[in-house]
């Protein structure tokens, strides 16, 4: 019987509303639009999973190591998971909205953990000396909040696919029931996924994904800011 | 007699020694702890890994001499890779060694393991290809590994811009590039990964087992600056996923280490694009921690995707030496 209040703090946190600013970013999906490379539901559908498979070999694995230190109460081990994720996300506006998040939720943790390591882990960003990813923040977050690594897993590579579904239908033309399908169908493959992520080391971490690097870096240096990435 | 005994005992001891120093001298180059290559581990049928010939080892030095030359002082090599010596024929810059990376192996094979240490003294300089494209030829049992250290002491340059490497049906290739720079030297790194032999028999894009492709750089305190891996497993996610390859059938990665200054200077020079009708796209951003720059080309034949890394490579190279790249020789 799952613990009733650990699914209720799962759902606020994974909830499109929760206030670390998910819609102002579009992953990419602006420039993918204007360049007409996605158009439509398949599309849509193929650069959402290019995405959530981006983000689960290199923020999943942060997030499930910061998760796993958090329960130990090991600040280094978070500090490193930070670290390493930082130094492996290529793309620089991937690392501006990864900051912003992660200290909106370490702000946010700070007031609903105060016995937890985010306030430590919140004064090491403040002071510079963490970069204060998103992943690394939930991870702390969801350790706290006695919600499982599973779940945790699952809130993350929602909260990916949601971010651009959400974009999406501001940009691309799509109706709700094609988001909605798109996400219904990320169900079917996440046990998988899990099991893969779930035993790699921060070194592990791994990308392959050229087309979204260079979609980003069109953004990066065009005009383009109805999203901030 | 017996001085001839002893003479023969202390040749004997000599040539033990010498085969001691030339084996020992020789890195282990071993993936096993790495978990994509798990699964190609067994031993190969043919020679072993790690036997002669299939073991090949690079160590090349490059300094300033006394007469202000930039030379290339050491160089240690075991056999299939070969270096001769550096020539002078960058017309743009007849100053610098420039050094071809020879295989008298022809492609790397099954179980074929390879190490090569680059390493630029105080204010050298150099340009490192390869002689023709690497070929990553069909494997059954093992793979084929590379381990690259390259070190840039203050004020150094380097342009690594080998061919591109090919890789066959069913093959399997691991790299792990490890770069320590100083904040003041210039590393343009370059790579290019075909999708496959496009035009061998119906073409074999994308039908090879595993590449996998590590580069890191730190600082020589230790500090780490980037770390970049990809693995293209294609039974496990599709190249031609859309924000992968998509229906691109080369791709290059580029890796500038420069000081912040230097590298937004190139930065503002390169204009990132997404051409459909002639598919060739071009990408750039910023490293982490200030790096330096990441460039990235999307094509499908070679020669164009070289163009572009070659143009630029003459932005990085016009920014720290004040000079261009100068054209690509016909028969390149």
């Amino acid at each position: 019987m799952p613990d009733m209040s650990a699914v209720m703090k799962l759902l606020q946190f994974t909830d499109s509303t929760f206030p670390v600013g998910t819609f102002s970013f579009s992953n990419g999906l602006e420039t993918a639009s204007f360049e007409h490379i996605v158009h439509d539901a398949q599309t849509l559908g193929e650069f959402a999973e290019a995405q959530a498979l981006q983000a689960a070999f290199s923020d999943g694995v942060a997030a499930l190591a910061s998760y796993r230190a958090a329960l130990n109460g090991n600040l280094d081990g978070i500090l490193a998971a930070d670290k390493a994720l930082m130094d492996f996300k290529m793309n620089d506006e991937a690392r501006q909205m990864l900051s912003r998040m992660g200290k909106k939720l370490a702000e946010l943790a700070v007031r609903l953990f105060p016995e937890s390591l985010a306030g430590a882990w919140l004064d090491k960003i403040v002071a510079g000396e963490t970069p204060g990813s998103y992943p690394v923040a939930q991870g702390i977050a969801f350790a706290a909040a006695g919600i499982s690594e599973r779940d945790l897993f699952c809130s993350h590579q929602y909260g990916v696919v949601n971010m651009v579904l959400g974009a999406a239908l501001r940009c691309v033309r799509v109706s709700h029931y094609d988001t909605q399908e798109i996400l219904f169908r990320m169900s079917d493959r996440i046990s998988g996924l899990y099991e893969e992520v779930a035993e790699m080391e921060l070194d592990d971490m791994h990308a392959f994904f050229p087309i979204l690097d260079i979609l980003a870096s069109l953004h990066e240096k065009g005009n383009m800011r109805m999203f901030m990435n | 007699m017996r001085g001839v005994g002893q003479g023969l005992n202390l040749f004997l001891m000599a040539l033990e020694e010498q085969k001691h120093e030339m084996t020992a001298s020789v890195p282990e180059v071993d993936f096993s702890h790495c978990r994509e290559m798990r699964p190609y581990l067994e031993e190969p049928k043919a020679m072993y890994v790690g036997a002669p010939g299939k073991h090949g080892y690079l160590r090349m030095g490059f300094e300033i001499d006394p007469r202000g030359k930039c030379i290339m002082r050491d160089l240690e090599r075991r056999v299939p890779l070969i270096v001769q010596q550096e020539l002078y024929f960058d017309e743009a810059m007849p100053e610098m060694p420039c050094v071809y990376i020879l295989s008298s192996g022809g492609p790397n094979i099954d179980g074929d393991r390879y190490q090569q240490d680059i390493y630029m003294k105080k204010d050298s300089f150099a340009w490192i290809s390869t002689g023709a494209a690497t070929k990553l030829a069909e494997m059954r049992y093992n793979y084929s590994g590379l381990v690259q250290n390259i070190t840039l002491e203050d004020n150094a340059y380097l342009e690594f811009m080998p061919e591109p490497v090919y890789p066959c049906r069913h093959t399997r290739f691991i790299s792990d590039t490890k770069i320590v720079v100083a904040p003041t030297a210039t590393l343009f790194y370059s790579e290019i990964y075909m999708g496959g032999r496009k035009y061998y028999g119906d073409g074999e894009l994308f039908e090879y087992d595993i590449l996998s492709v590590c580069c890191h750089a730190e600082r020589p305190d230790g500090e780490k600056l980037m770390r970049e891996k990809f693995i293209i497993d294609p039974k496990r996610v599709s190249p031609r996923l859309l924000g992968v390859m998509g229906q691109f059938d080369v791709f290059a990665n580029v890796v500038v280490l420069t000081p912040p200054d230097k590298a937004e200077e190139i930065y503002r020079k390169v204009e990132p694009f997404f051409d459909k009708e002639n598919k060739i796209a071009v990408g750039i951003t910023h490293l982490p921690n200030q790096a330096g720059l990441l460039f990235k080309v999307l094509g499908m034949e070679p020669s164009p995707v070289k163009a572009q890394v070659r143009e630029f490579c003459s932005k990085v190279r016009m920014a720290i030496k004040g000079v261009p790249v100068p054209p690509e020789f016909p028969w390149r």
